[in-house]
């Protein structure tokens, strides 16, 4: 069911992880609660230990709170399946990495379909939307290279196209102009804002305010786990 | 996620990393090969066995003895013509004959060789123990002055064109010891010796009880040295020119109930009648029955050593076994032997499955070895398939499709392997047992169970030793893997 613009997509009460490495114990959040809407282009800044990433992958569901709950389009998200997060993961959300977490040995191409795997889209039209995709992003002559013979914007642009092509709710950027010169870090932050301005609702982490500032609409700042509110900010 | 596609990354990976793959199925391949190739030579000489009991109908025949062990000391029982009759009327017994056998002396292709001839009726000759004539036919009837040889037989002549035989001649010789010339022995004093001591005994010796029972003692001891004497020394030479009517495959799995030589019934008669061969053997079996058919006898009374009963095959074994046990007879039953002998193999196949599992066990380390690489070396890939939406049970398959595509593939090439060792093996056998002259066999064969437990087995080894890598690979953090770097 795909959440109208505007409306409450993604809402976090609450929310805490800690770890437990050692004796130490590290609360990378503490108690964060957030509301991202439909559409919604939004940045989360905020210096190395902030718990931005952790933040995220509570978010995609690639973790799971020591406390609190995601609720993912009115729906909780940490009902105790790991199937349901699983499926959270294959049709809702797309994620996008600084060191781009490509497969070295899979052509661009390859990596894109990868993501099709997992929401029964039949082979052929697997092929069909990846190479579209691709296109879309201008890598059409460079379906069949592989991620070591393409530039790092390059390799970003596939990992977005990986993240895109199942047509997700929500885009979750992590870092993603992080190993890129300044160039490239502007030009996949433009194209993370076509991608918003498409429907896309995407949550960009970052710890560069400056980009942050030109490309997202509302800024979360958080510090040492805990989110900064706005007036304090 | 489907199947196919799991089999499609899969073996994606497996292809990837050729070198890893290929020794990885190479210890499979090396180990399923052993097993197949250990097990063909169980499997084939089950199989010869089986074939040579089938072929020769000795599943359904038995062999009856005079019983030496019979409750209460009472003694055996004689194996006669009477018990022949009784035998002949157990349900279940198509027809009883007996064994009937001498040594003969043999004149054949110029040379001259003792061999075991076997008299038999040509009822008996039309069972399936006796039906594997490869050249020529039977007797024309149970007199006839006819022989039908076996190739074993004519393998002591080194003939091999057994086609021309039948019609040419065999001459046999017998030496027969007879009552006549021992008795006469006994009785006869060429040298004046026992006149002498007669002559020699004093009246009043004799008044002394021990020294008579020295002195008859002393004279019976003569009198047995010269019955045998008279019995070996003496002898009867019976020679017979009999047409050779037949060639007879031997069977390998028992040589009891077959002899070389297959004679008509009242042939063996005639070249016994009025003694008993001079083969230490035969005179030592038929002193030891206590019946000897002495000239004078007209041969009804004969004693046998064996009987051969051939059994209806739709009739269970051990009802006329019982039967024959309560004839006050013992009773040999091949499909009790072959029952044991199954049962012996499968000791054996699970002796020569024993070594071939440990080769297995340690290909199985060779695939878990690949796999926990794998894991290691895969864990940024297993992040991020996990956060393109693989469940962690997508990870445990898609890590035991690839062990199992191991397994398959080394099962596959090991069995052709396993194939090729126990062609390779045979052919040595034969060659070898060519050049000692012994009938050649196969000693290997790849069944078609020995095919499906040897690729069911590479499959559940790749399962089991791929299990606990594809537990690991499916436990990886993506957050921790996506994070390293």
């Amino acid at each position: 069911m795909v959440t109208p613009a505007g409306e409450p997509l993604v809402r976090a009460t609450d929310l805490s992880r800690v770890y437990r490495p050692g004796p130490l114990e590290i609360r990378a959040l503490d108690g964060v609660s957030l509301e991202i809407r439909a559409g919604e282009f939004v940045a989360l800044v905020g210096s190395s230990g902030s718990g931005k990433s952790t933040l995220l992958n509570l978010l995609a569901g690639l973790d799971t709170p020591t406390q609190g709950q995601v609720e993912f389009g009115g729906q909780p998200l940490f009902t105790g399946s790991p199937g349901t997060l699983a499926a959270h993961r294959s049709l809702r959300v797309g994620m996008v990495f600084q060191s781009f977490n490509l497969i070295r040995h899979r052509t661009a191409l390859q990596n894109v379909e990868l993501a099709l795997y997992f929401d029964n889209t039949p082979k052929s039209r697997r092929r069909e939307l990846a190479g579209a995709t691709l296109e879309r992003l201008g890598l059409g002559a460079r379906l069949d290279h592989l991620p070591a013979d393409l530039s790092g914007g390059e390799q970003q642009r596939v990992a977005i196209a990986r993240a895109i092509v199942k047509r997700p709710q929500l885009l979750l950027a992590d870092e993603p102009t992080g190993n890129l010169d300044e160039t490239n870090a502007h030009e996949i932050a433009e194209l993370l804002r076509e991608l918003n301005r498409d429907g896309i609702t995407v949550v960009l982490v970052t710890h560069d305010l400056e980009l942050a500032r030109q490309y997202a609409g509302r800024i979360v700042r958080l510090h040492y786990g805990r989110v900064i509110p706005e007036d304090a900010a | 996620m489907t199947k196919r596609d799991l089999l499609e990354i899969a073996l994606s990976n497996l292809t990837r990393l050729r070198l890893r793959t290929f020794l990885t199925v190479s210890g499979v391949v090396i180990a399923v090969g052993a097993f197949v190739a250990m097990l063909s030579f169980g499997a084939g000489n089950q199989k010869r066995v089986q074939e040579q009991y089938e072929k020769f109908g000795l599943l359904y025949t038995m062999q009856v003895f005079p019983d030496d062990e019979r409750p209460d000391s009472l003694p055996a029982l004689p194996l006669d013509d009477s018990a022949l009759a009784l035998l002949q009327g157990i349900p279940g017994v198509r027809l009883a004959y007996p064994l009937d056998a001498v040594t003969l002396e043999t004149n054949f292709a110029d040379t001259v060789m003792s061999a075991r001839a076997q008299g038999l009726p040509r009822s008996a000759l039309e069972t399936q123990l006796f039906s594997h004539l490869t050249h020529g036919g039977l007797f024309t009837s149970d007199s006839a002055a006819e022989v039908v040889v076996t190739d074993r037989f004519l393998r002591r002549f080194d003939s091999t064109g057994s086609a021309d035989l039948p019609g040419s001649k065999l001459v046999v010789t017998t030496r027969l010891a007879t009552l006549d010339s021992a008795l006469g022995a006994v009785f006869s004093d060429p040298d004046g010796s026992l006149r002498r001591r007669v002559a020699a005994l004093r009246l009043d010796s004799l008044r002394s009880r021990a020294f008579r029972e020295q002195a008859v003692r002393d004279e019976a001891g003569l009198a047995l040295e010269r019955f045998l004497e008279g019995l070996l020394r003496h002898r009867a030479t019976v020679v017979e020119t009999l047409t050779i009517v037949g060639v007879l495959e031997t069977q390998h799995m028992t040589r009891r109930g077959q002899e070389e030589l297959i004679v008509p019934v009242g042939m063996v008669r005639r070249l016994t009648q009025g003694g008993v061969s001079d083969n230490p053997a035969d005179l030592f079996s038929t002193l030891s029955s206590g019946r000897i058919p002495w000239a004078g006898t007209d041969g009804s009374s004969r004693d046998y050593r064996r009987v051969t009963l051939d059994l209806d095959p739709t009739m269970p074994y051990q009802p006329i076994k019982d039967s024959v046990k309560a004839l006050g007879f013992d009773a040999f039953s091949y499909a009790e032997q072959f029952k044991e002998i199954r049962e012996f193999f499968v000791y054996f196949d699970l002796a020569l499955g024993s070594i071939g599992l440990v080769a297995l066990v340690t290909a199985a380390l060779g695939i878990a070895n690949t796999l926990f690489m794998a894991t290691i070396e895969r864990r940024r890939e297993i992040g991020i398939l996990q956060a393109l939406g693989a469940r962690r049970q997508d990870i445990r398959l898609l890590f035991l499709v690839e062990s199992a595509a191991i397994g398959t593939l080394g099962a596959l090439c090991g069995v052709i392997l396993g194939w090729g060792v126990s062609r390779i093996g045979s052919a040595i056998a034969q060659e070898i047992m060519e050049r000692q002259g012994a009938a050649v066999i196969e000693l290997f064969a790849v069944t078609w169970w020995l095919v499906l437990v040897a690729l069911a087995l590479g499959l559940c080894v790749s399962l089991v030793a791929g299990y606990v890598p594809a537990s690991r690979a499916a436990s990886v953090d993506p957050v921790e893997a996506l994070r390293a770097d």
